[in-house]
């Protein structure tokens, strides 16, 4: 018998209205390879634009390098999104491993104390339907 | 099951790996509303693994994970926490440097008030309230599993997960816990409860099945489960705990 039908049935709604992503698709996984790639593609194109400014002759000289000089620049503002990016991606997923370490550091640190002195035993009565007090 | 209300849980098919090494191979299992279902098994046999899934913790590699009715593969473990899935996990994971009211105050999330949750959290336990401004760490094993599942009752649960309750306590200890556990079942939480304590888990469980090797081999009522559990992974004449 269930005896909260109410919390059943919002329950179920609260999970109906649930969004869900297509689990193949985790965002932060693409945007970190997607920073990585712009960095790779702003080293590529600041490399371009090098070749094409050594490559300016005479005849189209001065608007070679320009052109070569704002492709340049390009390049190095996607590699430095692109960095950006990475680093913001992948500071998040160290972060979030390191947290979880040190909470398991933590808890097999306290395992290891559970021998020591023991907490003072409940002197009050447990009263019904309530968890009585737990001696070690 | 109650006839109308879909499974809180039900896994279909479901296999789960590690990287190249594959873990659940075809799970099936049913969660009724108002139910205590008993996942039982050796250590490796996969069944935190399954409850990883469950909870949105391990992404199904195959299979169905549905949820009151909707299929969640997919959906983030907070997500389904906030609508009323809690998972206490094995090892307990409360904070072990913060105090138990700092512990307590951790389940905020869900959208209750630092004082609901404690005054609910201290109705069911009354032994945290004297150990409120102790830091989780100094408590005895007992009552940190007890602050755990006072941190996941907080958030008036409708699906309740429990792996391994009994892990490192008495055996005095985890009777004392599943009278608990059978109390929070008759306010109609529907609770999964992994456990190595076949006996204790059984004496509160509507239904039981037996996990090894990453799939289900028995399932049943607790009497039938009992009485096939030597031969399903204890070796026979070792069922007692």
């Amino acid at each position: 018998m269930i005896e909260q039908p109410a919390r059943v049935e919002q329950f179920q709604q609260e999970i109906d209205a649930m969004q869900l992503r297509d689990p193949a698709v985790t965002r932060e996984r693409n945007l970190l390879r997607l920073g990585g790639i712009l960095m790779v593609v702003g080293i590529v194109v600041a490399a371009g634009a090098y070749v094409l400014d050594r490559s300016a002759n005479v005849n189209s000289g001065q608007a070679q390098q320009l052109d070569a000089l704002s492709l340049g620049l390009l390049g190095v503002v996607i590699t430095i999104v692109g960095g950006a990016m990475f680093l913001r991606y992948s500071l998040g997923q160290f972060l979030r491993f390191w947290l979880a370490r040190l909470s398991y550091e933590q808890q097999a640190a306290a395992d290891r104390l559970s021998g020591g002195p023991t907490p003072a035993p409940n002197p009050a009565a447990a009263p019904p339907k309530v968890a009585p007090a737990i001696k070690r | 099951m109650t006839p109308g209300v879909a499974p809180m849980l039900e896994l279909r098919g479901v296999r789960a790996a590690y990287d190249s090494i594959d873990v659940l191979h075809g799970i099936d299992l049913v969660v009724p509303a108002g139910q205590v279902i008993a996942l039982l098994g050796p250590n490796g046999a996969g069944k935190t693994t399954t409850l990883k899934v469950a909870s949105g913790l391990h992404p199904a590699a195959a299979g169905d994970v549905f949820i009151a009715g909707r299929r969640v593969n997919g959906a983030r473990a907070d997500e389904l926490a906030c609508r009323g899935l809690c998972l206490v996990p094995e090892g307990r994971g409360v904070f072990p440097n913060l105090t138990v009211r700092e512990n307590l105050w951790v389940m905020t999330y869900a959208g209750r008030s630092r004082s609901e949750i404690e005054e609910a959290a201290y109705a069911r336990f009354p032994v945290l309230a004297e150990r409120r401004t102790q830091q989780a760490g100094t408590l005895s094993g007992g009552e940190q599993q007890m602050l755990a599942m006072a941190r996941g009752l907080a958030t008036d649960p409708a699906l309740l997960i429990l792996d391994e309750l009994s892990m490192g306590l008495a055996p005095l200890v985890v009777e004392q816990l599943y009278g608990l556990v059978a109390e929070v079942a008759a306010e109609g939480v529907s609770i999964l409860v992994v456990e190595q304590f076949a006996r204790v888990v059984l004496g509160v469980a509507s239904r039981a099945a037996v996990m090894v090797a990453g799939h289900i081999v028995h399932e049943g009522l607790p009497a039938e489960i009992e009485a096939t559990l030597s031969e399903s992974y204890l070796g026979a004449g070792e069922t007692e705990h």
